[in-house]
């Protein structure tokens, strides 16, 4: 089940609502959990079981670290074990035809389990952090799984560490005011991801189909800017869905996106893109490694380990692994050379610069081969010989206010606004009588895209 | 966020989420969608076979969005969103200040190339002369009101194309140049996918000389507003209200011919009428089959024209409106629409008892329908 359907928002979450408010307090972790099977079977009606087992796995990882405290071999069997069973998993589900095909083999690629890189993600977290002694065991494994299971965020993020809810697991507070505080956000993601990334991912869509051997300049700027917008409005769109989601539920979840298309370098970029994934590569592979501290080439090693698993993450294929490699690559160099000197650009020459070296990085990320890539950039820099034509004007046209739109929703602009006229008590109280209404529109005009998805005249009588 | 405005939005969203499905419950259910023209999804039978290839969700969820409550209102609410945030076209219809216009799907060549030797193979089986008119739709005759199709192939080359791989003996009829200098006429509906009564009109006047005959003057019918808010396929695809709503128009020849019989045969059984108007459907949403009615295999009419000439005319549905025209001029006019014939034409008419055999299709329809090679059975 996705967010973003009818089944999910007028059936499912009030059903789920409903029975989580009214029931007591000791119920509501097994109410969470029934919630958030049935959530995940509903699209893995199969792989279900596969994600019970990593649990099972995890839980029991933990509660061995936890009894043999003063015994380090058996921790770190524990500990092994967890990691082993959920790296093979991703290996075999994610990564079997990729490293088959390394080797000339040709393997079958398996159907992905939906969420699978981020439960299992999650989960380690877990016994990693637990072998550290940086938190505490969980006992129950009703509320240990409800952890994994969490269906606000199982499918797409944001990557919560059991340390962000070790205490809300347990015991949590749950009124009015979150459930609107969540209503609010749940409804901007919804708003991002319905009414702006899928519209703006209709013009890419298109454009990726094309030959890019014969595409305009423009063409290609305006698919490839189309893309860019349409993964950060979808993705940041869904991460605000769940941390809404998760408000209602009791549970804080961290923040994911923080306006990324502002940052004033790729560093930056990358402290404020799905920042629950850049940390757990932090946390867990780059410290691990040794991090910054084993003097400069250890240092560029481990970099570029962590980005090439970063690119290798999102999918198996070469063009992810390059993609992260670029981003590693440019990192090391703003390091040692060039971030210093983009401090002291104005900042629109920095944001510039951070946002085109994003836009060129999206097209090895969304296209499907090497060669692929090679074509369009071609086409983007002047390669088919064409700047505009006909085919770029017409789309300009029809996209240009969604891209405004784009622009201006991926700016801090609206957010500064808002506090500026709250800080005045009567602009506050207008914002607060206004503010769910226009939000209740936005609700209703998802709605409407939603129920418009299911519309398919059969024109029979098209004889 | 303050405290006030917390508490307003969880208010305003559990009044939202609770009230429509609800909503949606209580109604009563449709079984069929009059503006899609489908019926409408079944709730599904739980099994674990279905739950297991997870068609049991899937079927699940189009039952709910199926049926939720005032489901084309929310459709028209996005209809016009779409419209307002410029885009000018919707489920691949677009829209111009005047009317709809329907992108065109890519020809299938292999496809057009069976149909053509369909054609020039039925040329040979039959001693009856052989025509063909290939007409253009107002996306081939307004392709200039949309920029976008400026990328697509020109319907005046394709029917050209399609005519140059004609065998000797199929006579081309090409209506495009005189569809197109009556572009600023009503010719094509503005809502819907065929031409009007107008259109088919100035199409018969052209064709009916190459045929051998004389047309009928223009001025000596009298023109019946048979309906005025008629709103065809276009319009069910994007149900976009801006456009003005079509007329049909019925031609009546008082002084003229008259239809005296009309066989039918829908492919299993057959019946009889006293008109080609069928005035039932100018009531329904396909108000198109006012002409000819609905979807016929075969039909027959015959006119106390006294000349005893017998044309066989195989057709897409932009005969309909047509084949009125030419019960002027022939004593017995058999239609047959080759995509509800099983096996061969022969079961309904033998070629060889006519004197003319006119193919009459849209380039739309020829260019993707798959059952004109039926015709060399």
């Amino acid at each position: 089940m996705v967010f973003s359907s009818i089944t999910f928002l007028y059936y499912f979450l009030p059903a789920v609502l409903l029975i989580y408010y009214i029931s007591p307090k000791q119920f509501k972790n097994m109410i969470m959990l029934l919630a958030g099977l049935f959530f995940y079977a509903w699209g893995e009606p199969v792989y279900v079981l596969l994600m019970l087992f990593s649990t099972l796995v995890d839980y029991m990882a933990g509660r061995v670290i936890d009894r043999h405290d003063d015994n380090p071999g058996m921790r770190r069997v524990a500990l092994i074990c967890s990691l082993a069973i959920n790296i093979g998993l991703l290996g075999v589900f994610k990564y079997s035809s990729f490293i088959a095909g390394i080797f000339g083999a040709e393997v079958k690629p398996l159907p992905l389990p939906i969420g699978i890189s981020f439960y299992t993600f999650q989960s380690m977290s877990y016994t990693i952090d637990l072998y550290r002694r940086q938190i505490k065991v969980q006992k129950s494994f009703i509320n240990f799984a409800t952890y994994v299971s969490l269906f606000p965020q199982i499918v797409a993020g944001p990557i919560v560490r059991y340390e962000d809810v070790q205490n809300e697991i347990n015991s949590r507070k749950i009124n009015g005011l979150l459930l609107g505080e969540g209503a609010g956000i749940f409804i901007t993601g919804l708003a991002k991801k319905v009414l702006i990334a899928n519209n703006i991912g209709m013009l890419w869509t298109e454009i990726k189909a094309l030959d890019y051997g014969s595409i305009s300049m423009l063409t290609a700027w305006l698919g490839i800017l189309a893309f860019t917008f349409q993964i950060y409005f979808d993705f940041s769109g869904y991460s605000d869905m769940a941390i809404g989601l998760g408000k209602m539920l009791g549970f804080n979840f961290p923040k994911n996106f923080d306006h990324p298309y502002i940052s004033r370098s790729i560093s930056e970029f990358w402290r404020r893109w799905h920042i629950t994934l850049g940390s757990w590569f932090k946390n867990y592979v780059y410290i691990s490694l040794g991090g910054n501290r084993r003097g400069k080439g250890k240092t560029l090693r481990n970099l570029l380990i962590v980005w090439a698993l970063t690119g290798l993450w999102h999918g198996a294929s070469w063009n992810f692994v390059l993609w992260g490699l670029y981003f590693g690559v440019i990192i090391v160099i703003e390091r040692v050379w060039l971030g210093k000197k983009l401090e002291n650009l104005r900042p629109c020459v920095s944001i510039f610069y951070t946002f085109v070296l994003v836009v060129l990085g999206w097209v090895l990320f969304d296209t499907n081969t090497l060669s692929d890539a090679a074509g369009f950039y071609k086409a983007m820099f002047f390669g088919t010989g064409k700047i505009v034509d006909k085919f770029a004007l017409y789309q300009l046209k029809s996209y240009a206010i969604m891209f405004l739109i784009c622009i201006a929703a991926s700016g801090e602009f609206a957010v500064k606004c808002m506090a500026k006229w709250r800080k005045n008590k009567k602009q506050s109280r207008l914002i607060s009588n206004i503010g769910p209404l226009v939000q209740c529109g936005e609700f209703l005009l998802c709605t409407a895209y939603l129920v418009d998805a299911s519309y398919n005249p059969f024109l029979y009588f098209r004889f | 966020m303050s405290n006030s405005q917390k508490i307003k939005t969880a208010a305003m969203f559990i009044l939202v989420i609770f009230i429509l499905p609800i909503l949606s419950m209580c109604s009563k259910k449709k079984t069929f969608s009059e503006a899609e023209n489908r019926s409408l999804a079944e709730k599904p039978e739980i099994s674990l076979s279905a739950v297991k290839d997870k068609s049991y969700m899937n079927d699940l969820e189009a039952y709910i969005s199926d049926h939720f409550t005032g489901r084309l209102s929310w459709i028209k609410m996005k209809s016009f969103t779409e419209r307002m945030s410029g885009k000018d076209e919707i489920n691949g219809v677009y829209i111009t200040d005047e009317r709809l216009i329907e992108k065109l799907p890519e020809p299938d060549k292999e496809e057009v190339e069976k149909s053509v030797e369909a054609i020039n193979h039925f040329a040979e089986l039959y001693d009856t002369k052989v025509y063909f008119l290939l007409a253009p739709t107002s996306a081939g005759i307004y392709r200039d009101k949309i920029s976008k199709l400026a990328s697509q192939e020109d319907q005046k080359s394709f029917i050209g194309s399609v005519y140059s791989r004609l065998s000797e003996n199929v006579t081309p009829i090409d209506v495009y140049d005189t569809m197109y200098s009556a572009r600023d006429k009503y010719i094509y509906y503005r809502n819907d996918h065929h031409w009007t009564s107008l259109g088919a009109y100035k199409a018969y006047a052209y064709a009916i000389e190459k045929l051998g005959l004389r047309a009928v003057d223009y001025s000596k019918y009298s023109v019946e507003h048979a309906s005025s808010d008629f709103k065809g396929t276009f319009y069910s695809k994007c149900l976009y209200n801006g456009i003005k709503p079509d007329v049909i128009d019925i031609y009546s020849y008082d002084e003229g011919s008259h239809v005296t019989g009309v066989n039918m045969n829908d492919g299993t059984k057959e019946s009889h009428a006293g008109d080609i108007y069928f005035r039932e459907y100018l009531k329904t949403n396909d108000k198109y089959c006012v002409f000819l009615g609905r979807n016929q295999a075969y039909m027959n009419i015959k006119t106390n024209v006294r000349n005893d000439k017998k044309i066989l005319v195989i057709k897409d549905s932009y005969a309909n409106s047509f084949v009125p025209f030419l019960t002027q001029n022939y004593s017995e006019i058999s239609v047959i629409d080759l995509r509800y014939v099983k096996n061969s034409i022969k079961d309904f008419a033998n070629p060889n008892d006519y004197d003319q055999v006119l193919f009459l299709y849209n380039a739309s329809t020829f260019s993707t329908d798959q059952n004109v090679k039926v015709a060399g059975f």
